[in-house]
């Protein structure tokens, strides 16, 4: 099918393109230097020029070419490698290892990740206290940013954040996009409501048990992080059945379907999220006008978040986490970002605008010192020979 | 014995109760996709499952205090068989009319015969099952009743620790009234697996270990 021109007014358009980049250039600028200029050594001001010309280039380019989701992919798996390689040096330079003690444990030392919301809701309200043996507010990763942080995502991009900001949903989102056609061609739609299932059960189990059941047995990026030691035949199979689920769904499944499994079919937050999805003002709509019925959105959508269905009402489902790969597939450029309230189908650069400003800007303040930090560690690997 | 004891302290530990108790009911109503009337027959069959349970507990605290519900290698055990029975209770009924998922659809063969004809018998004997269950509540409760030295007494503090609890799953059978009722199916039906094989697991290490 003969791909249509582009729709949006920035793109082959260099002057437009370049004044439209000036206050996110400016951004870029603020969120990876924190307010804070010092290029000291030379290694800092290397590290720093590398993650700015990167972040510039990329959003230049998804303006320039009118291609949203194959940049945005790239800043994506960057982040969630970046971010595991100095978790994880960090981890042990701390602590000697990636494995937590009860002693971490029990001086809840444990840093706190933005899926564990799902667990603490329902405990917290119930019992008035947080079952999490990490910090209030001291130390990395404390427990008050992340819920600021996961309400701000939440009213700012919805479950966008899935697909602009989640420092775990770059690992399946870069082995989906291995090679060029899937092996498994067909994904049972009925999967995507997992999650919800998922979501429920381990919200009730975690207030019966007052512990993070998914935490405790389930994520799979425990594999990249952090875990308990293994000290008992019951943390041994903990292990065994985290180890898998991260080789089943963030691995070997999202190649072999070109789709990201663990975060379509498994991960609650994302379940959370998608409700979010509901009160937050950006969306895509699909031109009913312009759609051919093709249904190469449906086949291309790495969610699961388009159907038959989706297509006849002319916008995905709620569990869209609004990655724009739909949007660079359309031939006919039927899908476009959308804001809620305003006209449907018009003005569409302005509302591609108003949705990449946001959410390149998530993506930006995650990715940014951890990119710094993550090539600053490399370059001591390759001088000195270790990490730490 | 105070008896209005044993309500105050089914309401003030009954969201946990409900905690425990929601992994088994509320997969069921949203598998089940009926209107909020036949809902709350469901969560009644539910709660008179507990109810049954609840009474076998008081005859047993009254007649041999606590000592029989300690925890206790043995009674470890009982525990972890009756979780076993939970999870295949609860995995068997996911797959039932999962005609979504291709196992379901096997399952259909070998289930549909006895589950279609008494669709009562899943929330009945998942609430037995749910209430022989220790859990933190009901081991206050059964210290509460056992210290009580009369049968009667134990068994009536038990009902009225259920009538506490109850009030909590009121809001239950409403699930009825939302849309997306075929969506909803899918999820409680998944839900029931996924807490059949956490009870599945629960249940075999307590045997084991």
């Amino acid at each position: 099918m003969m791909k249509q021109p582009s729709v949006y007014s920035t793109t082959g358009n260099l002057v437009k393109t370049l004044l439209l980049m000036i206050p996110m250039v400016l951004l870029v600028f603020v969120f990876i230097t924190r307010g804070n200029t010092d290029f000291s050594s030379p290694l800092k001001l290397v590290s720093f020029l590398i993650t700015f010309v990167f972040f510039s280039g990329l959003f230049f380019m998804i303006l320039y070419t009118g291609k949203t989701n194959r940049y945005r992919a790239i800043g994506f798996i960057v982040l969630a490698s970046f971010f595991a390689l100095t978790f994880i040096v960090n981890l042990i330079t701390m602590r000697g290892s990636m494995s937590f003690s009860n002693n971490n444990f029990l001086s809840c030392e444990i840093p706190f990740c933005h899926i564990v919301t799902t667990m603490i809701i329902i405990p917290a309200a119930i019992t008035k206290t947080i079952i999490f043996p990490g910090s209030i507010l001291n130390g990395f990763a404390s427990i008050a940013s992340m819920l600021v942080i996961v309400i701000g995502i939440s009213i700012s991009i919805g479950r966008g954040f899935c697909s602009w900001g989640c420092f775990y949903g770059g690992w399946d989102d870069g082995f989906s996009s291995i090679g060029k056609k899937p092996v498994i061609r067909k994904v049972n739609p009925a999967f995507k409501w997992m999650p919800f299932a998922i979501l429920l059960i381990i919200a009730l189990a975690s207030a019966a048990t007052l512990s993070p059941v998914y935490c405790d047995w389930l994520c799979p990026f425990k594999s990249v992080t952090e875990f308990q030691k293994v000290t008992s035949m019951e943390i041994f199979f903990k292990t065994v059945v985290f180890i898998s689920l991260f080789a089943g769904l963030v691995v070997v499944l999202p190649f072999l379907t070109k789709k990201r499994i663990q975060c379509s079919t498994f991960c609650p937050m994302g379940a959370l999220l998608s409700f979010t999805n509901k009160i937050n003002i950006f969306g895509l709509r699909i031109d009913k006008d312009k759609c051919t019925n093709c249904k190469l959105c449906a086949k291309t959508c790495p969610t699961l978040s388009i159907d038959s269905n989706d297509i006849e009402k002319g916008r995905p489902s709620f569990t869209c986490t609004k990655c724009g790969k739909c949007i660079d597939k359309c031939p006919k450029n039927a899908i476009h970002y959308h804001v809620k309230g305003t006209p449907e189908n018009k003005n569409h650069t302005l509302n591609r605008m108003l949705f990449l400003f946001p959410s390149f800007t998530l993506l930006v303040i995650f990715t940014g010192g951890t990119m710094q930090q993550g090539i600053m560690l490399l370059v001591k690997l390759f001088t000195t020979g270790s990490f730490i | 014995m105070n008896f209005p004891e044993g309500i105050l302290l089914g309401l003030s530990t009954g969201a946990i109760c409900l905690a425990y108790c929601g992994p088994v009911i509320i997969p069921y109503l949203l598998g089940e996709n009926k209107n909020v009337h036949t809902n709350f027959v469901y969560v009644s069959l539910f709660l008179s499952g507990r109810l049954l349970a609840y009474m076998i507990i008081g005859l047993i605290a009254g007649i041999a205090g606590t000592l029989f519900l300690q925890p206790s290698g043995f009674n470890i055990k009982l525990i972890g068989v009756s979780y076993v029975f939970l999870s295949i209770l609860l995995i068997v009924y996911g797959f039932h009319r999962f005609k979504e998922v291709c196992l379901g659809k096997t399952q259909i063969k070998v289930t549909s015969g006895y589950f279609k004809n008494r669709p009562y018998v899943a929330p009945l004997i998942g609430g037995i099952l749910t209430g022989l269950n220790i859990c933190p509540p009901l081991i206050l409760a059964v210290t509460k009743a056992a210290s009580t030295h009369d049968i009667a007494g134990s068994i009536l503090f038990f009902v009225m620790f259920f009538i506490g609890t109850s009030l909590y799953f009121i809001p239950l059978p409403f699930i009825g009234i939302f849309k997306r009722q075929h969506v909803l199916r899918i999820i409680g039906k998944f839900a029931a697996i996924f807490a059949g094989l956490i009870y599945l697991y629960k249940g075999l290490f307590m045997i084991i270990n």
